[in-house]
């Protein structure tokens, strides 16, 4: 009996061990897995969750303005010790460029997440529905407009139907059975743009005017009016630049100075990255502010050639717009104003933007969409009491548009649209376009490299 | 869990009514030495299988009671063979205890219980508290490296509480973490770095103080290893603290040292002359080059414009307005990275004894550290008691608890500029401080790092508790059962400022505070089964359970602008930059069953299976199996080998058996979306994809081992052979950022590591007064990549690449230098040489995995003095100085002071030298190459002691019972082709889980703080 009782004690014990088997299922802490993904807030967190994207230093936040200007060497020159960066610079990256892998990686990221966000408007009630959806493929075109413009030929090198750019993915991945939608050959230079197109066009339509932050409306014509540009097509980038400037709620910044280092929009921002103290693209070997900004705000490595100054008159502010100051490792040189703070908005689209290339696109166009190039581009001269032009050649455009966007990532699509040479290269030398990266290729034997790499 | 111990204490309660009436009977007897016949006291005598014990009076003599049921008594004694002896039906027994069996007849330690090694059939090495006891490092890892074969232990650097790489038997995994399992007292513990992962790791097992650890026993092969299935493939450490023993007097022991420490190597930078005469010697090269590249009219006219420039930017502005002409500064700034002298003060009590009914160990100690690096600085103090108290014949309970607090002080990580390591690349003519003000110099080539050492501080403190309490209940003599409940609860705060002058501080102050905390908490049951089957037949059975449950939480906040340097925590912070806390978890669930047999005690058989399951997999794929088998013959037992005066031991065993792997962090099986906090508007975006199907990695290790006896056991040893192979490798692999993912866990790959351990040990003298005792450890490993599906994974210059051993590194190939233009030559593609670094071919230029590692150790004792020197090495492993192409570049990579080295380059058409022409602005053979590949073999004398133990007789007349003093040195020579201190990897080491880089890179040289040189004065005093 004695013994018995033992043995059932030693066999409930044991039982009692085998039973706490669901301790196994854990949920992770700080995330969430995709079935979580349930409402209409839910979908909506994963457009904002987008935003960050943009926001990150391989997007907006520093790449997608500081590479094409170093590509095209637009007055600026790399002191510090980053090799990635100097390479550009000097032409010399290949195709293992950190930059280029970062560039692509980021841009994906964006396609994916928003691909996500589209493949759930089921979730979405009628009312929102279109305007989420609009917000996903604005995020997704321009990112779009990104990767073609970096790693493809440009449109003006015509064979946009057989020049390539970068594989279009429009399904979202989500488990390890996606996989394959992801794994794309090379779209054309054609069909990436007409994506891009039909996205912005989408994203025009059902975008609302005034979306506080996030992208409204007009975000999306301006981006049209870019793309319109790159393709030479005058007409409809004068008319997309007009929507935004007489449609949409901005005016000019009542002096350039106030166009920058801003904690929220400014009046002229179509589209702005927002960055503060808490969310930012990096503060310490990342971020525009970062590379910009003289030592200590910035490393200081990015600085500008003093020569610039000679391209503004006497009494232009934009003249005045740079700082002596020294890099982190203790090089003396010039820096512009423009990303001088940290923490601070980062303008994508500036309205002035928008009357240059009205004016422009209209010059070329031989037409007065809105308004007349020379008053479209005196409204830009006369805010930084530059004198106001008399007579209109197509030089001046370039140039002025050089003057207001430098150092804000324009030169280069100026360089690619109107085959303009950068120092000895031409417009569409192999190395004034980024690598497929290597890395990319190791693991999509689809991918063919751009000659040069 | 809670509900299931309380069901499990009232069972106790009812078992214990089981307990019947007890029948004794008296066994008497007397100890004595075998060497000369002479009485043996405090020797300790143990009932097999119980707590019951007592030990030898003065006279050798002893008496115990020995209850029904129970046949076998255990006779130990410090230095001497174990002895187990079958009583049967005598009232008396007599023993002799010879030292000359000590290391067979020695208990090891193996999960979930013990074993005497002569009947071990797997492979396991035993280092002893001898060994680890007053090792002046942090960690007693440290103690560990040399003294057991195939363990290959590297510390990094000279830097103290820094994370040490462990690999047993090689590294066995690419992207799942390759450290070993370390267990304290049963109980799994913490043992990856969870400090700031933007610094260097710190080592969590710094906290247990190595002078409490009785043994350290590493399972190296499946056999031994897979009862600790699915954590195992990467060997387990075991470690047993310090227990009191019955019938033991209590004994206070007192152990106090203080240690002196210096690198052990400088490398060795420009003085002013030397650097002022090579820069203006780098303009007129430039000048030369210029004009061969046309970028000049004439060469003069180069050399003026270089020369202008060299002197205005670097000779005239970081000379501070000195006469730089004259050398009126010359500061050697290697100099003011280290100490003067580092000291290190280390104390600590501890009491031990016991008796029938309970045993104990108690300790406290306090230990302060300094590197030999500035502000680099650890401190210590805690307590542990160790308590078991046997309530009745059948039921013992007990508990093993510590606790202690930790400080260190720390550096930032060797790739930042503000870290004390890199102002070696400070040139000679900056002063330190500058003339006019007085205060520290802050024009100088890079930020001074001095600037950072004075205003700016990062510490961070760690409260540790690890303990179990356990109940062992023996049911009958042949059945018990044991209980064990443990935690270790692991508390750091990061604090951190860096003032406005530094650069860490961007001119506004910054000061971050972190806080983690890990909780673990483990419970293992399990029987054991001993039953009597007659004379010929032993057999110990197990079958238990065990549950870990691990918790992780963690805390940041970070800020910035602070009014002055005054109040330095974020109290003071103008703005909060970043604020977060995140929590994670892990659990594993485990059955284990056992069973040992041997037949008279020549064939020995072992198997085991262990199913672990664990949240880190998906549903379905959560429970792995892990089964191992083993043979043994101990051909001396064979009546043919029997009498053999030469051969007194022969055993050959084999084992095979699968272990698993499954350190890849948490949740890796799930698509993840990560929160996101873009400004005003927080969302949720993916950032990592699945797969449901991932499942445990896997190695399969056949091992055969041979030991031998030779001559009363006076030439002892064993010689290993391993084969691990590593199959569905938890590969993190590359898939197409076109997915919008980087990688994606799978189980695909094939790893491999064969390799020899050979372990020597012999007695050359042995008399009662003068003994030299000898031991040698060798250990031969090849890792192989055997299949990653064509994949490169890479790690800075290091690579995975199939069919190589993992970690080679991959660099342009280095040609020497042009004799008539002093250029740079590389090889390209074709073989040929090359001047054009773009052409240069990436090819496998070195490796950093060792081929040879072991340790060399002799031991004289004559009358009361004892001196030991211990020598280790490491062989056919290469070093890449990744600074070499900074601070040996022939200022192609910035005006960096130089090491001397660079003193043999090229000057003129004809010169045959490696070292090419110095050149600042074209650069010239300054890019990453094999040029700075290293050999990394060296042998050291890791320590040599001197001990004087005091006489019995002038003992008692201090009363104490026993002191000895000793001297010694660590690392006191070297010898190595390797231009720093060989011992070296900058970053990480010690990572256990993540994407672990550390098992790619490693053998890499980054402003690395070398090992410390230390001399140690201490005192051991036993009352």
């Amino acid at each position: 009996m004695k013994y018995l009782a033992k043995y059932i004690s030693i066999a409930f014990l044991f039982f009692i061990l085998l039973s706490c088997n669901k301790k196994l299922d854990v949920e992770p802490g700080t995330s969430i897995v995709p079935e979580q993904i349930t409402n209409e807030a839910d979908v909506e967190a994963v457009i904002l969750g987008n935003y960050k994207s943009l926001q990150h230093f391989s997007a907006f936040g520093e790449r997608y303005i500081l590479i094409p200007d170093m590509l095209v060497d637009a007055k600026l020159s790399f002191v510090g010790t980053f090799i990635p960066y100097s390479e550009i610079l000097r032409k010399q990256q290949d195709k293992t460029s950190s930059i280029a892998e970062g560039i692509w990686n980021r841009g994906y990221q964006l396609i994916n997440t928003s691909n996500l966000a589209l493949s759930k408007m089921d979730l979405v009630s009628d009312d929102n529905k279109a305007a989420f959806t609009a917000e996903a493929k604005f995020i997704r075109g321009i990112t779009y407009f990104m990767l073609g413009g970096l790693f493809g030929k440009p449109y003006s090198a015509g064979n946009i139907t057989t020049n390539e750019a970068v594989p279009l993915v429009l399904e979202p991945v989500l488990n390890s059975s996606d996989l394959a939608t992801g794994n794309k050959p090379r779209a054309t230079v054609d069909a990436v743009y007409k994506q891009v197109i039909e996205d912005l066009q989408d994203a025009a339509a059902n975008l609302p005017a005034d979306n506080g932050a996030r992208a409204n409306k007009f975000a999306a014509y301006a981006f049209l009016a870019r793309v319109y540009m790159a393709q030479g097509n005058y007409a409809e980038a004068a008319a997309a630049a007009n929507m935004v400037i007489t449609e949409g709620n901005f005016t000019l910044a009542t002096s350039f100075d106030m166009a920058f280092n801003n904690a929220a929009n400014s009046p002229e921002d179509v589209f702005a990255i927002q960055q503060n103290e808490q969310s930012n693209a990096g503060v310490n070997n990342n971020g525009l502010t970062t590379f910009f900004a003289a030592s200590p705000t910035g490393r200081g490595d990015v600085q500008v050639d003093p020569t610039i100054a000679d391209l503004y008159e006497d009494g232009d502010i934009r003249k005045t717009y740079f700082y002596e100051g020294e890099s982190i490792t203790g090089a003396q040189g010039s820096y512009t104003r423009k990303w001088e703070k940290r923490y601070s908005v980062i303008p994508v689209v500036r309205l002035a933007e928008m009357y240059l290339t009205r004016a422009e696109a209209n010059f070329r166009n031989s037409s007065a969409i809105g308004d007349t190039p020379l008053n479209d581009i005196n409204a830009v001269r006369d805010r930084s009491n530059a004198t106001a032009k008399v007579t209109l050649a197509e030089d001046d455009f370039i140039a002025e548009r050089f003057r207001e966007l430098a150092f804000e990532g324009d030169r280069y699509w100026t360089v690619k649209r109107l085959r303009l040479d950068v120092g000895s290269r031409p417009y569409d030398d192999d190395k004034l376009i980024l690598p497929i990266p290597q890395r990319e290729r190791d693991v999509n034997s689809q991918l063919t490299q751009n000659s040069g790499y | 869990m809670q509900r299931f111990y309380s069901l499990f204490v009232g069972m106790l309660v009812l078992m214990s009514q089981l307990v019947y009436a007890q029948q004794h009977s008296t066994i008497t007897g007397k100890v004595t030495d075998a060497r000369d016949g002479s009485a043996l006291p405090g020797v300790t005598v143990q009932v097999k299988g119980t707590a019951l014990g007592t030990a030898t009076q003065p006279d050798g003599t002893f008496q115990i009671n020995l209850p029904q049921g129970a046949t076998t008594l255990i006779f130990s004694f410090v230095g001497f063979g174990t002895q187990e002896v079958n009583v049967g039906t005598q009232r008396n027994v007599n023993v002799s205890l010879s030292t000359s069996d000590k290391d067979l007849s020695e208990v090891v330690v193996v999960g979930y219980g013990t074993q005497v090694k002569r009947d071990l059939t797997g492979s396991v090495a035993k280092v002893g508290a001898r060994e680890i006891e007053n090792f002046p490092a942090p960690s007693f890892e440290s103690a560990l490296q040399g003294r057991a074969a195939g363990v290959v232990i590297e510390s990094g650097s000279g830097k103290v509480g820094q994370g040490m790489k462990v690999r047993v038997r090689g590294t066995s995994s690419i992207s799942a973490g390759s450290q070993p399992l370390y267990v304290i007292d049963g109980m799994p513990v913490i043992s990856e770095s969870q400090s700031d992962i933007n610094n260097d790791n710190t080592n969590p097992l710094a906290d247990l103080n190595p002078n409490d650890i009785a043994s350290v026993e590493v399972l190296k092969d499946a056999s031994a290893a897979a009862i600790y299935g699915a954590r195992a493939s990467n060997g387990v450490v075991l470690i047993t603290t310090k227990k009191g023993r019955p019938g033991e007097k209590t004994r206070i022991e007192l152990n106090a040292s203080t240690s002196f420490s210096r690198p052990t190597k400088k490398r060795g930078f420009l003085d002013a002359k030397e650097y002022t005469d090579l820069v203006l010697e780098t303009a007129r090269m430039d000048g030369i080059t210029g004009a061969r590249y046309g970028d000049f009219a004439t060469e003069q006219e180069g050399i003026d414009y270089f020369t202008n420039l060299y002197t205005q930017a670097i000779l005239d502005r970081f000379s501070l307005g000195t006469n730089w002409q004259q050398q009126e500064v010359n500061t050697n700034w290697e100099d003011e990275v280290y100490r003067d002298v580092a000291h290190a003060r280390q104390l600590d009590l501890s009491a031990t004894g016991g008796n029938e009914k309970t045993r104990f160990y108690v300790s406290g100690f306090y230990n302060d550290q300094e590197a030999v690096v500035i502000v680099n600085r650890f401190r210590r103090y805690g307590g542990r008691l160790n308590l078991e108290h046997s309530a009745t014949s059948r039921l013992s309970l007990g508990i093993n608890l510590a606790m202690n607090r930790s400080q260190l002080d720390r550096v930032t990580n060797d790739n930042i500029f503000s870290t004390p390591g890199q102002l070696v690349a400070q040139l000679p003519i900056s002063p330190t401080h500058d003339p006019a003000t007085g205060e520290l110099n802050s024009t100088t080539l890079y930020s001074n790092g001095l600037i950072d050492a004075a205003y700016s501080f990062n510490k961070q403190v760690t409260f540790r508790t690890i303990g179990n309490a356990f109940l062992n209940y023996n049911f009958t003599p042949y059945l018990s059962f044991r209980s064990e409940l443990g935690t270790d609860i692991y508390n750091i705060t990061e604090q951190g400022f860096n003032g406005k002058q530094t650069q860490d501080g961007g001119g506004v102050g910054r000061a971050e505070y972190f806080f983690t905390q890990n909780a673990s908490l483990n419970t293992n049951n399990y029987f054991t089964f001993t039953p009597h089957l007659g004379a010929q037949h032993s057999l110990t059975a197990t079958l238990g359970m065990s549950y870990l449950q691990n918790d992780f939480s963690a805390s940041t906040v970070q800020g910035e602008g602070f009014p002055s340097d005054a109040i330095k925590n974020l109290a003071a912070a103008g703005t909060i930059t970043s604020g977060s806390s995140s929590n994670q978890r892990y659990t594993f669930l485990s059955y284990f069953l056992r069973a040992n047999y041997a037949f008279n005690n020549k064939y020995l058989v072992s198997a085991s299976v262990r199913t672990d399951g664990s949240s880190r997999f998906g549903p379905n794929k959560r429970y792995g199996w892990f089964p191992a088998g083993s043979l043994g013959w101990v051909i001396s037992e064979e009546d043919f080998l029997k009498n053999n005066k030469a051969l007194s031991f022969l055993k050959l065993r084999a084992s095979y058996g699968l272990t698993g792997n499954a350190e890849i962090g948490n949740n890796s099986y799930l698509t993840l979306l990560e929160v996101t906090n873009y400004p005003e508007q927080p969302g949720f975006r993916p950032f990592q994809l699945g797969n449901e199907d991932l499942h445990w990695e896997r190695t399969a290790q056949m091992d055969v081992g041979l030991e031998f006896g030779f001559l009363d056991n006076r030439i002892s040893g064993e010689i290993d052979y391993y084969n691990k192979q590593t199959s569905d490798l938890l590969l993190q692999a590359n898939i197409p950022y076109t997915t919008g993912f980087a990688s994606i866990y799978r189980n695909t790959g094939k790893l491999e590591n064969k390799g020899v351990e050979i372990t020597i040990n012999t007695r050359n003298i042995d008399t009662k007064d003068f003994t030299w005792t000898t031991s040698l450890n060798l250990a031969y490993n090849k890792n192989k990549v055997k299949d990653i599906q064509g994949q490169i994974i890479e790690s800075g210059q290091q690579r995975a690449v199939e069919g190589e051993p993992i970690g080679v590194f991959f660099l342009p190939k280095f040609a020497g230098v042009d004799p008539e233009t002093g250029d740079a030559l590389y090889l390209d593609a074709d073989g040929k040489t090359t001047t054009d670094y773009s052409q240069a071919e990436r090819m496998v230029v070195g490796k950093a995995n060792p081929d040879w590692t072991g340790g060399f150790n002799n031991t004289v004792t004559y009358k009361g003095f004892d001196l030991s020197a211990f020598f280790t090495f490491v062989e056919g492993n290469n070093i890449y100085n990744r600074a070499g192409v900074y601070q040996a570049a022939g200022f192609g990579g910035g005006f960096d002071n130089q090491t001397k080295e660079i003193l043999g380059r090229w000057q003129q058409a004809g010169d045959v030298t490696n070292v090419p022409r110095l050149s600042y602005w074209y650069g010239n053979g300054h890019r990453a190459s094999s040029r700075w590949i290293y050999d990394g073999s060296y042998i050291r004398l890791r320590t040599v002691t001197l001990g004087y133990t005091l006489p019995q007789k002038a003992a008692s007349l201090l009363r104490i019972s026993g002191a000895r003093l000793y001297v010694a040195g660590y690392n006191l020579w070297t010898r190595t082709d390797y231009i720093s201190d060989p011992e070296v990897n900058t970053g990480v080491t010690g990572t256990r889980t993540s994407s672990a880089p550390e098992n790619i890179t490693s053998g890499v040289d980054f402003y690395t703080i070398p090992q410390a040189r230390t001399f140690t004065v201490g005192l051991n005093v036993k009352f």
